[in-house]
């Protein structure tokens, strides 16, 4: 019998337990949630610095134990742990060494909506699309904080860039994600994936998949998009400041950002968990994702940086209004009957 | 397992313990930043009350819009505009214009005053059930109260249009 709030200690023992005990819980600990994110952030680290190398004609990480130098994250981790974190003169202490933690809890609270297969979903919430882009949209402020909060000229710069960025980008992507909702007739993403049983969106709505694409690159700054971060001309960008321990978990909120963009185009495109049944579903949603993670990563060692001016404008005149016409080809497409041999 | 049951009053009192100590906070603080942070926190406590009124969409749209638009809109303004600029615009408007600007403004809340007068009694009787669909929402809008939607319209336009003006710079 679990009371809330309990009173004798015999209840408190039992409410525990019943917490501990939990589907939910488990899943929260385990598979969607906090072990798997943090191996998938580390596995990413290595993975981007071996695929970079490779596209360089490099080797990359070699050294650090196993195959190919996979225990290089740890020693990574290991050292930027040991290493002193220096506060610069004069910066907001309290804003500077929590914004970072706050940047990796809104990183990971959207995977409880993101289903990993049929049942292995934390929270099946009706409004799951909007509320990954609620807690997403809570990003550029947080991450202006932080440098504002650095008290420094090339995080300030970096700054407002990382802002100017992601908010101009940030509507193209609802947008794009619209149709997608539209097709779906639902903001339930496990509703979205079960709409894509016979047919991935990524065929009817490619011109959406392709502004989406655009503008979760430019949301997760990566290149060519990566202005808020331009090593030549501002260090580091916005957490040019941040050393040792606070790099580390910032560098784990953009990872995990990452992983989430990556799992959001494997939900709302590739038919997220859908594939031939032999292989467990959990296991098909990952390695799209990671597909997905490549291809958001292969232009870092491919394209130059564009201009912000021409970022800007790109997003706002150009992708705007692609997404846009995009919605009214899917309801033209859908109101037709086009796609009707597929179910939608 | 069943569901925990938390007690509602808790839950209600704690939403507006938060709501009401951050908009306190956003008012009394000396750093705007600061300021700008613990709106951000009473914004997300309004969303906490929506998600309580079983309104999830509502809820998420207010986080989205409230915390992720409004919010870094006042940091652009904190961190952009220079405290003189800020001085400057303690300036009222020449006598003739707002003068004008009043009368409009009164103008338009009589006509609106007007037609929800005139509306009113068309409303349905019983307001939708608490937990609508998300789905459901736009038909039960347009259908059964499209006045109301219209007057959220002409008032959105209302303030596309002041934005435009105070956006346009005499070149």
């Amino acid at each position: 019998m679990v009371v809330f709030p309990p009173t004798t200690p015999d209840e408190l023992v039992s409410l525990i337990v019943a917490i501990i005990t939990s589907r939910e819980f488990i899943r929260i600990i385990c598979f969607p949630g906090f072990i798997h994110l943090t191996l998938v952030v580390i596995f990413l680290t290595w993975y981007e610095r071996k695929l970079l190398a490779r596209i360089q004609l490099r080797i990359g990480p070699l050294y650090a134990g196993g195959p190919g130098g996979i225990l290089q994250p740890l020693a990574d981790g290991v050292k930027l742990i040991f290493k002193e974190v220096m506060i610069p003169y004069k910066a907001d202490k309290p804003l500077f060494i929590w914004i970072p933690l706050f940047l990796v809890f809104f990183a990971a609270v959207p995977f409880a909506v993101i289903p990993f297969g049929q049942n292995w979903v934390i929270a099946n919430l009706d409004v799951g699309l909007v509320f990954v882009f609620a807690m997403t949209a809570l990003f550029p402020s947080l991450i202006l904080i932080f440098a504002w909060a650095s008290n420094s000229k090339y995080p300030f710069l970096g700054g407002l860039r990382s802002l100017f960025q992601q908010v101009a980008y940030e509507i193209p992507m609802w947008i794009s994600a619209l149709s997608v909702a539209m097709l779906a007739g639902s903001l339930n993403l496990v509703d979205i994936v079960d709409a894509q049983s016979k047919i991935w969106f990524i065929v009817p709505a490619f011109l959406s998949f392709i502004v989406f694409f655009i503008s979760i690159m430019a949301e997760l700054e990566r290149l060519p998009f990566d202005l808020p971060e331009a090593e030549p001309e501002l260090v580091a960008g916005w957490f040019t400041e941040s050393s040792g321990a606070i790099f580390m978990v910032i560098f784990m909120a953009l990872y995990m950002k990452l992983y989430l963009m990556s799992a959001l185009t494997t939900v709302l495109f590739l038919g997220g968990w859908w594939g031939p049944a032999f292989i467990p579903q959990p296991v098909w949603f990952i390695v799209k994702t990671l597909v997905v993670a490549s291809f958001i990563i292969i232009p870092r060692g491919v394209y130059p940086r564009v201009r912000v001016d021409l970022l800007l404008r790109a997003g706002w005149t150009r992708l705007l209004i692609i997404a846009l016409a995009n919605v009214f080809l899917t309801a033209f497409l859908l109101t037709s009957g086009v796609l009707k041999p597929w179910g939608l | 397992m069943d569901a925990i049951s938390v007690p509602p009053d808790a839950i209600f009192i704690s939403l507006a313990a938060v709501t009401l100590i951050a908009a306190i906070l956003a008012l009394q603080a000396r750093e705007l930043i600061y300021g700008a942070i613990a709106l951000g926190i009473s914004f997300i406590g309004i969303a906490g009350f929506f998600a309580f009124l079983d309104a999830p969409y509502l809820a998420m749209l207010q986080i989205a819009i409230y915390v992720g638009a409004v919010v870094v809109l006042i940091l652009f303004t904190i961190m952009l505009v220079r405290r003189e600029a800020l001085d400057e615009l303690q300036e009222r408007p020449e006598g003739g214009e707002g003068a004008v600007g009043l009368w409009l403004a009164g103008l338009l809340a009589v006509a609106i005053a007007g037609v929800a007068a005139l509306a009113a009694p068309q409303l349905p009787a019983e307001p939708p059930p608490a937990n609508l669909p998300v789905a459901n929402l736009g038909p039960v809008l347009a259908t059964e109260y499209p006045v109301p939607l219209l007057i959220l319209a002409l008032l959105m336009s209302a303030a596309l249009l002041g934005a435009l003006i105070l956006a346009k710079v005499e070149r």
